[in-house]
């Protein structure tokens, strides 16, 4: 399989303050692929993934230096056009969050804000994006309540729909099932196995199984550095790390 | 039951049932001293607009639509500034947020005969001298049809007048809104506000589509409680609105509301003009009341449209 580099990290330091929370992190992403960042609470794994589209610098004090390259360009550069790159680099979080607004709207936001099209074509990527996130046929005939309303797992296929609808390249998941019942999580799991085929996307996630499920490449991170990263399979049938394999196996973390 | 519970339990409840007296008798003692008026004057009293103590006849319209004016022209004036320093409190570094936010809360602790007494003599000259000249002749406004009768002949100013209060009303009330108005925009989670940063939203989108529609219902709390404050507003607005018993003519007219006349008169009326005032006092209290069951009604709607009930 021919795998090209979508993302690329280079010597990526980041500070909260005075307080370093990660260490010289180099880490390839590869085009439509699943990349797992896994570790123990407090390593770095969601921090590193909230540079990748720069939603960190939202709070004073935080800095990343080093270079991001998305298809070979920095993102970290100061020239860089937020919107523009958020538009390509989406993001799903650890809790549902969708907008106060009716099912329809949430998944029309993104539509609104970064095309100009006609109601009917709103409609039909409305439809595109929900159909994208397998939640078409629970929400077809009620598309003008609350997105609120939906259960917990809907909601997060929801947040999934919006994100979609902007067409981004790349998808960055906090930790997007660790609010979610195991049935609804089953449900995401095998919806994110379907997107790679469009999108490249990075999985931050508590649940090793989970890594191992439906990840093609994991990375380690332990204390802010990565230790490993290496095919899924590999790092989770033959580490080559001591720190990984204690991991894996449940022996800390 | 312990017996320390027991009388813990009762003064709990003692407290509530003050509460419910005081209201009801209000109520109740309203309804007595104003039922001598509703039976002179029957239901006309609402729509009539004399108030002569000579020939003992009374009506209460001027009165209602003064207070009504008044505080539309506050609330007016006060959302969008109220919507306005509450964003920036949350928004606004630590350095500035905590200055700003306790100047704010101040404004709230300044006694309003205070505002009253600045209003009669920086207000009101400020008012004569600029802003009625500024609005007629420099922004050409009297020219417009009907200008000249809700801005007043050029040149006629006294300074005092509906506008003049209303200006003051919006500075009172707006220490209230713009803190129940920062505390719903603090509470909404940073997920939400990161999801939408993350879908490209500029900080004007974040707050006009996501942050301000988030906290709607606060923000609607928020107005209801500074019209509430606005409407019974005594002593600032008594200070400046010219005490003129006569219905609205114009923004820079004088006039009257249902709390200054009653500041105004009640120590010197008798007989009917008394229970005159009483059945305005009892207006004034059902508009609040009613103000309330709005807020309440609305809240209750808008909580089931957005499915939290569920």
């Amino acid at each position: 399989m021919k795998t090209n580099i979508k993302i690329s990290t280079r010597n990526l330091n980041f500070h909260y303050g005075k307080h370093q929370a990660l260490f010289d992190n180099n880490l390839d992403i590869y085009a439509n692929q699943i990349t797992a960042v896994i570790g123990p609470s407090g390593c770095g794994k969601s921090t590193h993934l909230r540079i990748y589209n720069r939603i960190f610098e939202l709070y004073r004090n935080q800095k990343a230096t080093g270079e991001v390259r998305l298809d070979g360009k920095n993102i970290l550069a100061p020239d860089v056009d937020l919107l523009k790159l958020r538009h390509r680099v989406g993001m799903i979080f650890q809790k549902p969050t969708p907008f106060p607004m009716s099912i329809a709207d949430n998944v029309a936001y993104p539509l609104k804000l970064h095309y100009k099209l006609s109601r009917s074509e709103i409609d039909d990527r409305i439809e595109e994006a929900l159909r994208g996130a397998s939640l078409w046929d629970e929400v077809k005939d009620k598309l003008k309540s609350s997105g609120l309303a939906l259960s917990g797992g809907q909601q997060q296929r929801l947040c999934i729909a919006r994100a979609l609808a902007a067409e981004p390249e790349v998808l960055l998941m906090d930790e997007p099932t660790s609010a979610i019942d195991p049935v609804a999580t089953l449900r995401i799991e095998e919806l994110i196995l379907e997107l790679k085929k469009k999108f490249t996307i990075v999985i931050v996630t508590h649940n090793m199984q989970q890594a191992a499920r439906i990840s093609d490449r994991t990375a380690f991170f332990y204390k802010g550095r990565i230790v490993e990263v290496d095919d899924t399979t590999r790092i989770f049938t033959n580490p080559s790390n001591k720190q990984t394999e204690d991991y894996i196996t449940g022996r800390f973390g | 039951m312990h017996q320390s519970d027991t009388i813990f339990r009762t003064i709990c409840l003692a407290g509530a049932m003050l509460a419910l007296l005081l209201t009801a008798g209000i109520l109740i003692q309203l309804c007595i001293h104003s039922s001598e008026a509703w039976q002179h004057f029957g239901i006309s009293f609402l729509w009539s607009s004399e108030w002569d103590p000579g020939m003992d006849a009374y009506g209460a319209l001027p009165h209602i639509l003064g207070t009504l004016l008044t505080t539309g022209l506050a609330l007016l004036l006060s959302i969008p500034l109220a919507f306005a320093v509450a964003l920036l409190l949350t928004e606004a570094p630590d350095w500035l947020n905590r200055p700003l936010s306790q100047c704010v809360d101040l404004l709230a602790a300044i006694p309003s005969v205070i505002y009253g007494m600045w209003g009669l003599f920086v207000l009101v000259p400020l008012m004569q001298n600029h802003v009625q000249p500024f609005l007629n002749k420099t922004l050409g406004l009297a020219n417009l049809p009907g200008g000249s009768w809700l801005l007043g002949e050029d040149g006629y100013s006294s300074g005092f007048g509906f506008l003049t209060a209303g200006v003051i009303l919006a500075l009172m009330v707006l220490p209230y809104m713009s803190a129940v108005m920062r505390d719903v925009f603090r509470m909404t989670p940073p997920m939400l506000r990161e999801s939408a940063y993350g879908l490209g939203c500029t900080r004007l989108e974040v707050t006009r589509d996501v942050v301000a529609r988030y906290g709607i219902r606060g923000i609607i709390s928020g107005i209801f409680i500074g019209m509430g404050r606005a409407l019974g507003e005594t002593m600032a607005v008594l200070f400046v609105i010219g005490n003129l018993m006569e219905s609205p003519a114009g923004l820079f007219s004088c006039g009257t509301t249902i709390a200054a006349t009653l500041a105004n008169n009640f120590a010197e009326a008798t007989g009917l003009q008394q229970s005159a005032l009483f059945a305005l006092g009892l207006i004034l209290l059902l508009m609040s009341f009613g103000m309330q069951i709005l807020t309440r009604y609305y809240l209750t709607r808008t909580g089931a449209r957005r499915g939290e009930n569920n």
